[in-house]
């Protein structure tokens, strides 16, 4: 069984995001197929050279890295969110990789979760 | 379709903060009526200050917390809040007060503490899986 996790907020204003992720690795750490989808303001943790260290948090770079390591399949963003934020292949992490058509993503998983 | 399913109630939303424990525990009561089964609730995220010992809300109006307790131990329903999400919260028991050198623990009954393996083992063992969310 499939898992889709969504995260459509910015990351560092909450702590809903981190803890999504926290999710899906989990999920990856019991062999259960799991993937991100980031949307909305959500593709702003898909942005290169992210430098929080000055509001005391740590960049969520390295974790989301870490995801194809721990057995995450995909880390999809949303193409029409990235034009808005500006986020290009250029300025995007690697790894990560743009979905034109959101619905079908949603729809090709059996389980789909929002970040609280 | 089984007319009996078992569901996995997961809160995110914190009592006080949001109606996630309210909505969520009138779902649970219908399920439990209409004869479904509730493998688990599991708290995640601020959805763990419903495992509050200490809650104290004036006397004249809902105590979340407790309220959800007895529905728990009255249906032998299993309730987990998410150690990593309880720890950083300040929500302990008494093995975390002790592992950390703790002045108290204010884990309430029958709420235990665990990690995320409790929910991906409910996300395989439930029919479905109902996130309560404090905030979109």
């Amino acid at each position: 069984m499939s898992t889709l996790i969504v995260v459509d907020q910015a990351p560092y204003g909450s702590w809903a995001g981190r803890e999504a992720l926290d999710m899906t690795l989990s999920l990856a750490a019991f062999d259960q197929p799991a993937a991100l989808l980031f949307t909305g303001a959500g593709v702003n943790w898909l942005r290169k050279h992210q430098a929080p260290e000055e509001i005391g948090q740590k960049s969520v770079e390295k974790n989301l890295a870490a995801a194809p390591i721990f057995g995450v399949e995909e880390i999809l963003a949303d193409a029409t969110a990235c034009q808005r934020y500006g986020l290009t292949e250029d300025n995007m992490i690697a790894g990560a990789s743009m979905v034109a058509d959101t619905s079908a993503t949603l729809n090709s998983h059996q389980q789909v979760v929002f970040a609280g | 379709m089984p007319t009996s399913l078992t569901y996995t109630l997961v809160i995110t939303g914190a009592p006080w903060t949001s109606q996630a424990p309210q909505t969520a525990l009138a779902f649970a009561r219908e399920l439990v009526s209409a004869g479904h089964r509730i493998d688990r609730v599991f708290l995640y995220g601020d959805g763990i200050h419903l495992a509050s010992a200490l809650s104290t809300p004036p006397s004249d109006e809902h105590h979340w917390p407790q309220e959800w307790s007895e529905f728990l131990a009255e249906n032998g329903i299993p309730a987990v809040a998410c150690i990593a999400s309880a720890l950083r919260r300040g929500l302990v028991d008494e093995a975390e007060q002790a592992r950390y050198e703790l002045t108290g623990s204010n884990l309430r009954p029958p709420f235990e503490i665990a990690g995320l393996g409790e929910w991906v083992e409910g996300t395989m063992k439930s029919d479905q899986v109902i996130y309560f969310h404090g905030s979109v």
